[in-house]
This record gives structure tokens, C-alpha cells and sequence, in this order.
């Protein structure tokens, strides 16, 4: 791969975070000003220094450009194209190759939340837990709307699933078994969220769970599972691997809606009853 | 989209869905009989309980929930044969076919 010089800012350019880029957001001691430290943050991989120029208000698309050569040579942002060989290889991303448990700790916390979990399971036909391993505030795409993946393999509940998120504004990419998902993964942008069944042909979601979590550029998407399976067990198996939220089938649209836009921190309410 | 735009989508998918739900069971009915019959191999009783939890998954979504429940009930059944591609016992085979074929009287009536 060539890599791009990133100490030279065009318009059309996309810069994201490196990895000292993104410890500089998650520690409580940067010494960055607010305007940069907001700058860190929308560069997301996806906006280009333009929208994110025209995100900030008062700026100049040069200004922008210049701040984010300023904040490559601090090493805290490159360009998209150059972190991307590191953050999108897919290539093991279904391989057979052992892949780590989740920790004591996380099983621990898993265990204390499926437990309440299966309670509001029982009460309300949903469980949700807001964001807890995302690092970085979720800020709507810029110059365009959220996107998802929906991975479902019946048809017309992934159509449905669509249709709710598409009310939402979301962009929805449709995936059903392995290859799909690896496509669908692959696609940019990112996507803000993916609902995910369990029991797919060729492939079993909760293994796809796990090796998002363990995925360079996917581990902080969010994930919730939409599955029949309903036992304490299962919704351990889906917490204790990253899931930020657990709805069993049969799907009611306002449940869903209200849960992902839960997850994502977004103040909408449903609007379907 | 608006929410009376989002309510007719889920109306039309929920007719579509009804629409081929009867088809869609003849392929389970036919599927449990190969492989009762030994007409194909019991490895495949994996195909028919992914068939079974999908429609367990899927029809009570679409307001089809007596066929939903049948097929989840079927799907239990299977439950401690599926991973070994083993069959269950004569009494668990015949209960499965009644379910099936109960599973196709829900749905005539759809």
C-alpha cells in the first residue's frame, strides 16, 4: 500500500484517529483545546475536512485542514487511507484461528446484567444496555445519516427490521449468512449499528459477535442481538461477548426502534405504537 | 418516513409474509418427511430446525402466533438431536409429525 502524505489537508480529504490519537480522547489529562479535542472526534474515518469544516461552525474548510496536519505530526490523526490496511483487514476475520474468551471480569459483569436482564426480558420483551463498551461519544455521521447492518436470514423479518431502522433515517445494508456479513462488514461507512440474529445458515451470530469486539475498526460498533433465544444463558453468552443489547423475537417495531436509538444515545422516541 | 408510511410497509411485508407462509411449511412438511422416511440423511435434521426456528422467530412478528408457537414447540423437540444429526425416538417422531402436520392446518386458516 502507498501511503499518502497526511501533512498536506485537502478539502476532499477523510482523517481518522490513530491509536495514540484515540488514548489522547479516552485519557482524563489531554492539555488539547476544546476546538481540537472536538476536531478528534468528528474525524471518524468518514467525514472529509470540508464537512467536517462546515459541521464546526465559524470555520473554514482551511482552518479545519490546517488543524488536522497540526494534529498528524502530534501523531494524533492520519489519513483514512492509511490506517485503513490495519483497522479493515477482514481476512482472518472468519478464520478457524482461537480467538480469546471473554475476560473473568467481563463474564463477572455479564452474569450480574443477564440476571436483571431475563427479568426485564420477562416484563417488558427487551433488554438494553446503554453503550457500555463504547469509548467514543456517538455523534451522527457528518454530511450524511446513520447506517446499520440488519443480519437476518429470514426475508421478510429482515425486511421489516429495515423498514424500522429506514424510518429512523438510518441507511440499511441487508446480510443473511457468512458471505453477506463479510460484504456487508466490508461496505464503508462503518456502521453505527448492527442488529443481530443468532441462528444463520452458515454461521452462528454470536461467533460473529465475538470476532467484531475483537476487530480493530468494529469493536466499538454497536451491536444488538435480535434472537429468539431467550434464556439467561443465551443473553449471557450475548452480553459477556459485547452485546449492547438483547430483544427476543417476536419483534414489535417500537420496541426495537426505541431500543437502538437507546443504544446509539439518541433522544427520539419510537413512532410506531 | 413517516409513522402512517413505516405502518403501511410492516402491513404489506406482514400480507407477503402471510402469503408464502404456506408454501414455506409445505417445504418443512416435506423436508420431515425424507427424512422419517430415510429419503435423505438425518445430518439434515439440522436444515429442519433451522427451518422450524425461523418460522418460531418470524410468525408471531407477523401476527401469525399460533403457527409460531407450533413451530417453536416442534423446534424444542428437536433440540437434544439436532447437534448429533440423530433423530429423535419413534414417541418423539410421531409427536413431531403431528406438530408439523398441525403446523400446516395453522396455517390454512391464515
Amino acid at each position: 500500500m502507498v501511503l499518502k502524505n497526511p501533512f498536506i489537508a485537502f478539502e476532499h480529504d477523510v482523517y481518522a484517529l490513530t491509536r495514540q490519537g484515540q488514548e489522547e480522547l479516552r485519557g482524563g489529562g489531554t492539555s488539547l483545546s476544546a476546538a481540537d479535542l472536538e476536531l478528534l472526534v468528528r474525524a471518524d474515518g468518514r467525514a472529509t475536512v470540508a464537512q467536517i469544516a462546515a459541521s464546526m461552525q465559524a470555520l473554514p474548510a482551511q482552518a479545519v485542514a490546517q488543524a488536522c496536519v497540526r494534529l498528524a505530526r502530534a501523531g494524533l490523526l492520519d489519513l483514512a487511507t492509511n490506517l485503513q490496511d490495519d483497522s479493515l483487514d477482514f481476512t482472518d476475520f472468519f478464520s478457524d484461528k482461537p480467538r480469546a474468551a471473554p475476560s473473568q471480569e467481563e463474564l463477572a459483569r455479564a452474569k450480574a446484567e443477564a440476571s436483571t436482564g431475563v427479568s426485564s426480558l420477562k416484563e417488558q420483551g427487551y433488554y438494553v444496555c446503554i453503550a457500555r463498551r463504547r469509548i467514543l461519544p456517538h455523534l451522527p455521521a457528518i454530511g450524511g445519516g446513520r447506517s446499520a447492518i440488519v443480519v437476518e436470514d429470514d426475508p421478510q423479518l429482515g425486511a421489516l427490521l429495515k423498514a424500522c431502522l429506514e424510518s429512523e433515517g438510518f441507511s440499511v445494508r441487508l446480510a443473511a449468512n457468512r458471505n453477506e456479513v463479510l460484504s456487508a462488514l466490508r461496505e464503508p461507512p462503518l456502521p453505527d449499528i448492527v442488529l443481530l440474529d443468532v441462528v444463520l445458515p452458515d454461521i452462528d451470530g454470536f461467533d460473529v459477535l465475538l470476532r467484531m469486539r475483537q476487530h480493530q475498526a468494529l469493536k466499538s460498533v454497536a451491536v444488538v442481538m435480535v434472537t429468539s433465544q431467550a434464556t439467561r444463558e443465551a443473553v449471557l453468552k450475548g452480553l459477556a461477548r459485547g452485546a449492547e443489547g438483547y430483544i427476543t423475537k417476536p419483534v414489535e417495531p417500537a420496541t426495537l426502534i426505541k431500543a437502538v436509538l437507546a443504544v446509539l444515545g439518541v433522544q427520539e422516541g419510537p413512532r410506531v405504537k | 418516513m413517516s409513522s402512517d408510511a413505516l405502518r403501511r410497509e410492516l402491513d404489506a411485508l406482514s400480507a407477503e409474509y402471510r402469503s408464502r407462509l404456506p408454501a414455506k411449511l409445505a417445504e418443512i412438511h416435506a423436508l420431515w418427511f425424507d427424512l422419517a422416511s430415510g429419503a435423505i440423511p438425518a445430518a439434515r435434521v439440522i436444515d429442519l430446525r433451522r427451518e422450524l426456528h425461523s418460522i418460531a422467530g418470524s410468525a408471531k412478528t407477523f401476527g401469525v402466533a399460533a403457527v409460531g408457537e407450533i413451530a417453536a414447540a416442534a423446534e424444542s423437540l428437536l433440540d437434544p438431536f439436532w447437534q448429533h444429526g440423530a433423530l429423535p425416538e419413534p414417541a418423539g417422531r410421531a409427536e413431531l409429525t403431528r406438530l408439523i402436520d398441525a403446523l400446516q392446518r395453522a396455517a390454512a386458516t391464515v
